[in-house]
């Protein structure tokens, strides 16, 4: 279970508070979708989950299974489960997919105690899960996401996450930039991935995924607090309104 | 003032040693005669310096504190063991062989058992039997300038490589230099590549060390290549040494027709290195690609300067070198791109990048073009950039330990050079020598 209490978060070098006391609970097996307006520290609550330098939690916690994460390199948590599918997937040249994702699949596997992999059984796995998101094997012997269209990238955001097999899914924007056909693959890996032992935080912008990810839950998060919460109508509800209710408030 | 009139101790030993060695070096009458107006002509130009606008940044006059007694008759024999120790992840590369210790042929070591479509000789007995025109050839270079009359003063052996007009070579030579033995001293080479027309081959020119060696040495070595009409030499040099080997290059290549010529540097564990290299078009449609990784730390200090004429209409050029740079490592990139008035419809691109593993790092880059023609596609680049902060997060986030993607990202971005390499064994060599050297880099 995912538990965000009272989280305040700035930049580290600025004199910005972008999160201003977020809870949230996600229980293991749920999807859950927070909506918000730009700017509403969506990136920045992925971000923060994910580890990554330059931001300053000032005051909550994040406890993921019992524990926190906090003080937690990233490659911890991913050894703890925690997995971003980010919204920009960043490109490595000179890297070969498949040399990425087994280095990072075998690093994961080491800290969580299980035995490394094979090439051979690497191989098969990535063929198998990889031929599921429509990604050929030549595509993954090319450097990690070089000359890739945004579809592409997003397909091998869910790649990487299907391989890495972890337990709490945090997907940032993954519905930008993807034409109709390109969406529904990538949905399509998500759902496949939905698991009782598994939990979802969905972000996004618009409601156009959550046609094809149905969430349990839905937040709204505008100015660094959860607005409101309810089930999977509350992003129709969104769709027509807007978000001017809760951007009100901001000020 | 004049800055050269005081000799400094290194050039007094150099002038000194030559006296005392000159009789011992191999060669003619008509050779030995062309050495000493080459250490004639050392003397008067002495070491460069950084008040020489091609040295500004390699100051080799106040870097080189010592110049070591010249290998003269060096008798160092190694066994093959020895060898591919020496050779490390090159001996897995499948090739022809003629390999050189403390500069001089040991024919022992050699593997030209199935050499077919080309010939090879070796300078040190070239040079001993040469009449004039022979010793004029083999003594005088297009690089003039101190570092060429070192070479030519001091040069002890080498290969003469010559390719048949349309031989196609399947295997590559490697032409290896061994240093080995505890004795300090300086090694002087040369080679001449001369490539048939309408020929294809693959000469790896590679400067090693035995491990166990000292680490004080010096190096000079000069390679002469000629592409033939409508003939392609692919063309590595790898120089990998402990550390502290003083090693001046120099490569002079002239492309004849419709050529084409891909030349590599890997450089790493060099105390100072000067990778010198001239490229002229002799005629239309040449086409270059001039590329190299190097590695520098500690106080490493490594040069790549370049200068390509296009003197002719219609040829094309590609450089891209890439440089790794911790501790107090330094790289210098210089590269020179002339386009002559007749030389229309020239295309050249040219790239030098640098990551900085540490503050203490030195990278100076200087692109210059000098384009005399009006129709012609030109343009250059050069970065300098630590490892990317956003990347080094992406990959943490797999779950892959910060030491372990800085290596991944450090191995990647060497790795774009190294791309450059078509034959994959040698890749795969270079990758290896790379990622060894990262081991001994990254930190955790």
């Amino acid at each position: 279970m995912l538990e965000i209490k009272n989280l305040h978060v700035k930049l580290e070098d600025e004199d910005r508070v972008i999160l201003k006391g977020l809870s949230l609970t996600v229980p293991k097996g749920e999807v859950h979708a927070i909506m918000g307006p730009n700017g509403s520290g969506k990136s920045t609550l992925a971000y923060v989950l994910a580890g990554r330098a330059g931001y300053e939690v000032t005051d909550g916690d994040i406890l993921w299974n019992g524990e926190s994460i906090l003080e937690m390199a990233p490659d911890e948590r991913a050894a703890k489960g925690v997995f971003l599918a980010f919204q920009y997937p960043m490109e490595i040249p000179g890297v070969a997919g498949l040399t990425f994702l087994r280095t990072a699949m075998n690093a994961v596997r080491k800290k969580r105690g299980e035995p490394e992999l094979t090439t051979p059984a690497f191989m098969k796995i990535a063929k198998e899960k990889g031929e599921k998101l429509n990604i050929d094997i030549n595509m993954l012997k090319r450097p990690v996401n070089v000359g890739f269209s945004g579809g592409e990238k997003k397909r091998s955001e869910i790649l990487q996450m299907a391989l890495l097999e972890p337990t709490l899914c945090v997907l940032d924007e993954t519905d930008s930039g993807l034409d109709i056909d390109a969406l529904r693959i990538v949905a399509e890996g998500v759902n496949a991935l939905r698991d009782k032992d598994r939990a979802f935080l969905v972000i996004t912008h618009y409601q156009r995924l959550l046609n094809y990810i149905v969430p349990d839950k839905v937040h709204v998060l505008a100015d660094g607090r959860i607005q409101k919460t309810g089930g999977k109508e509350l992003a129709l509800e969104l769709e027509k309104s807007g978000y001017a209710d809760f951007t009100g408030k901001a000020a | 003032m004049n800055v050269a009139l005081m000799k400094t101790k290194a050039e007094q030993a150099l002038t000194e040693a030559f006296e005392a060695s000159a009789a011992k070096l191999p060669g003619s009458a008509a050779v030995k005669a062309r050495r000493a107006e080459a250490i004639g002509a050392f003397g008067s130009l002495g070491l460069p310096h950084r008040r020489i606008e091609e040295w500004k940044y390699t100051d080799l006059r106040g870097a080189l504190k010592e110049a070591l007694p010249p290998a003269v008759q060096d008798e160092t024999a190694l066994t093959i063991a020895e060898l591919i120790v020496a050779l490390g992840p090159l001996a897995h590369v499948d090739a022809h062989r003629i390999a050189f210790v403390n500069g001089r042929h040991r024919s022992e070591l050699d593997d030209l058992s199935d050499a077919s479509g080309f010939d090879i000789a070796t300078l040190g007995k070239t040079l001993a039997s040469a009449p004039t025109n022979v010793a004029d050839a083999l003594t005088k270079s297009d690089a003039n300038g101190a570092i060429a009359a070192l070479n030519a003063a001091f040069m002890t052996d080498g290969a003469i490589v010559r390719v048949a007009d349309k031989a196609v070579l399947t295997k590559p030579l490697l032409i290896v230099f061994v240093r080995a033995g505890s004795a300090r001293h300086a090694v002087t080479v040369r080679n001449f590549v001369s490539i048939g027309a309408g020929a294809t081959a693959t000469i790896i020119e590679a400067h090693v060390v035995l491990p166990g060696s000292t680490p004080d040495a010096q190096s000079n070595a000069l390679t002469e290549v000629s592409v033939g009409k409508a003939a392609t030499l692919h063309h590595a040099k790898v120089a990998v040494d402990d550390g502290k080997c003083v090693h001046l290059a120099d490569w002079d290549v002239v492309l004849q027709a419709d050529a084409t010529y891909r030349g590599f540097q890997f450089s790493s564990g060099l105390g100072l290195a000067r990778n010198e290299t001239n490229v002229r078009y002799a005629g239309e449609g040449g086409k270059l690609d001039l590329s190299g990784a190097y590695m520098a730390r500690a106080h490493e200090h490594i040069d790549t300067t370049l200068v390509v004429d296009h003197a002719v209409p219609g040829c094309e050029s590609r450089e891209l070198f890439k440089g790794v740079l911790d501790g107090h490592g330094r790289g210098v990139f210089q590269g020179k791109i002339i386009v002559q008035p007749n030389a229309q419809k020239t295309d050249g691109k040219q790239m030098s990048q640098a990551l900085m593993l540490s503050a203490d790092a030195e990278f100076d880059s200087k692109p210059e073009l000098e384009i005399f023609a009006d129709d012609v596609v030109c343009g250059h680049g050069t970065t300098s950039a630590e490892l990317d902060p956003d990347l080094l997060f992406y990959c943490r986030s797999r779950g892959i330990p910060e030491s372990q993607a800085r290596a991944l990202m450090i191995e990647s971005f060497i790795g774009e050079a190294i791309d450059k390499i078509e034959n994959p064994e040698l890749h795969t060599a270079l990758m290896a020598y790379a990622i060894n050297w990262l081991a001994h880099t990254a930190r955790g």
